[in-house]
């Protein structure tokens, strides 16, 4: 295991250097990738100089769904951008992936050491200042047992997309192509659990309940944590369910991964 | 001109080829704008009518801007500075027609058919799935349609114009990112515009954004009509010439720097 975690380190070494030797371009990265958080968040705050909430929720109580979502994503994106699917298939589909599987070191770490977009950290800060943001405007009060679920509720978000990221790259063992019908997950699950699941219709709120465990992963801790009654009448362990939530779609990743590389047939350059 | 019309038809049958490409695209864009209209419908909170916008106009809104997304190439195009950086340039130029106007007929060819495939359909769904306005008159169907083109040519001369940055920086593309975001912000595609403060509507008005894709929604609307239309209408014609005009002096200066190298 220390051989392994000791090659990872090594490769993501490689990268965060590689990507800090372009200086100019590296900060032009960070700066237009928080960019585009600044603009959809702003463009909601300001819209609430006409309107009061959304669904009951204040904008200081979107902002925490919102900033835990960006936050999450952000680490989760930087992470496991070796599974991105468009990069991964393109590593199919140029052929540079059977390099991967020659070497004394499992091929999940090398594909996660494959990566580190570095500049995702401008998300990441993004992501954090809007969740202070919140923390501070909803009058959410910190309690110990709270304190100690955060970081739970953060790693459960980045096993859920790092789950789909991978369930999207191991697609392209056969596809070759990414498969593009995963985005809907991925950057529309962020876009729908960053806003409160009970203004969305019965049916696309069962979906992303029963077959897609996404409720549990923000909006049902987001209850919690401002201590807002649950509109659905779910047992109260439902609100801490998401590390649960995330480690089972996580656990399915890493199944489905190991069986499409048991299927994995080179494209033959 | 007859150059101009093999060109768009070429492009046009390119997108045509991309068939799984263009129904997941329509998927994602239908998904997306059900959620953006559940979460204008519960800003509204059962208000009916705000800033002259109805709720039936606000789900009506949310399908056009997902219509129109490829139609105007809301999230950028990054081609010609990729052709710039790349060297390939030397070949457009030497084409027997102008570099811009090569573009803007490949161009043309790509937004008809991202009109017809992904604009198209998507509002017939949501005619189909949701109760939406449609323009009321024989003129507001006109005026839509001329509002339309020229959103689609100031749209066009932004994107060629950020894309001419390539032949003064290699981080073209990080000027890019920057370029089209302030696109989805100002031009209304995030919000719609009158929802916005008065100071940013003010601020959006001296750009070209608005007139992009906003002008295009309050007339579908019947948000903007009478005298209102017609300046509206004439803003873009002005935007249109301006940014036409821009593009010709910045492309003149760039290929003066360009150095190609033989290989």
């Amino acid at each position: 295991m220390q051989h392994i975690l000791g090659s990872y380190f090594r490769l993501l070494g490689a990268q965060v250097r590689s990507q800090l030797q372009y200086r100019a371009s590296f900060i032009l990265d960070v700066f237009s990738t928080a960019f585009f958080t600044i603009t959809e968040f702003g463009a909601l705050a300001l819209v609430f100089t006409r309107f009061e909430t959304i669904g009951g929720w204040t904008l200081a109580e979107v902002a925490f769904l919102y900033g835990l979502v960006e936050l999450s994503f952000g680490l989760m994106d930087m992470f496991f951008a070796g599974f991105d699917p468009t990069f991964f298939g393109e590593n199919i589909r140029k052929g540079s992936f059977d390099q991967l599987l020659l070497r004394p070191v499992p091929v999940i770490w090398q594909v996660l050491g494959s990566d580190l977009t570095l500049r995702r950290i401008g998300y990441v800060f993004l992501g954090l200042t809007i969740f202070v943001f919140a923390v501070h405007f909803s009058g959410l009060e910190w309690t110990l047992a709270k304190v100690v679920y955060l970081p739970f509720v953060i790693v459960g978000m980045v096993l859920f997309f790092g789950g789909l990221f991978m369930i999207g790259s191991s697609f392209t063992f056969w596809t070759v192509e990414s498969v593009e019908a995963m985005n809907i997950l991925t950057f529309g699950g962020s876009f729908l659990i960053s806003y409160p699941m009970s203004i969305y219709q019965d049916w696309l709120r069962r979906i992303f309940t029963f077959v897609v465990p996404a409720i549990f992963l923000n909006y049902y801790p987001a209850l919690y944590f401002l201590d807002k009654p649950d509109p659905f009448d779910f047992p109260f362990i439902a609100h801490f369910l998401a590390p649960v939530a995330g480690g089972i779609v996580f656990a399915l990743a890493l199944a489905f991964w190991k069986f499409g590389l048991g299927h994995y047939q080179s494209t033959g350059n | 001109m007859k150059v101009f019309w093999e060109i768009t038809k070429l492009s046009f049958q390119r997108q045509l080829s991309y068939r799984a490409a263009t129904v997941a695209g329509l998927i994602t864009n239908i998904f997306f704008g059900l959620l953006r209209a559940s979460v204008l419908v519960a800003l509204y909170n059962n208000r009916e009518v705000v800033e002259g916008l109805s709720v039936q106009d606000i789900i009506t809104y949310t399908g056009l801007t997902q219509a129109v997304i490829v139609y105007l190439s809301i999230f950028g195009s990054y081609d010609l500075m990729r052709s710039i950086h790349q060297g390939e340039i030397a070949g457009d130029l030497l084409k027997p027609l102008s570099l811009f106007t090569f573009w803007l007929a490949q161009d043309f060819g790509r937004a008809i058919a991202g009109f017809l495939l992904r604009g198209l359909s998507i509002m017939t769904i949501y005619a189909l799935v949701f109760d939406i306005t449609y323009p009321t008159s024989l003129a507001q169907w006109l005026a839509l349609i001329v509002t339309l083109v020229l959103s689609w040519l100031i749209s066009f001369a932004y994107r060629f114009l950020v894309n001419l940055s390539a032949f003064w920086s290699p981080d073209a593309r990080g000027i890019g990112r920057f370029a089209f975001i302030i696109v989805m912000f100002f031009s209304g595609f995030l919000m719609p515009l009158r929802f916005f403060p008065d100071w940013v509507q003010t601020l959006a008005y001296f750009t070209p954004f608005p007139h992009m894709l906003n002008t295009v929604v309050e007339i579908y609307l019947g948000a903007v009509t009478g005298m209102e239309l017609v300046k509206a209408l004439l803003a873009q014609v002005a935007w249109a010439v301006a940014l036409v005009i821009v593009c010709q002096l910045t492309l003149r200066l760039g290929t003066k720097r360009l150095v190609i190298l033989g290989g």
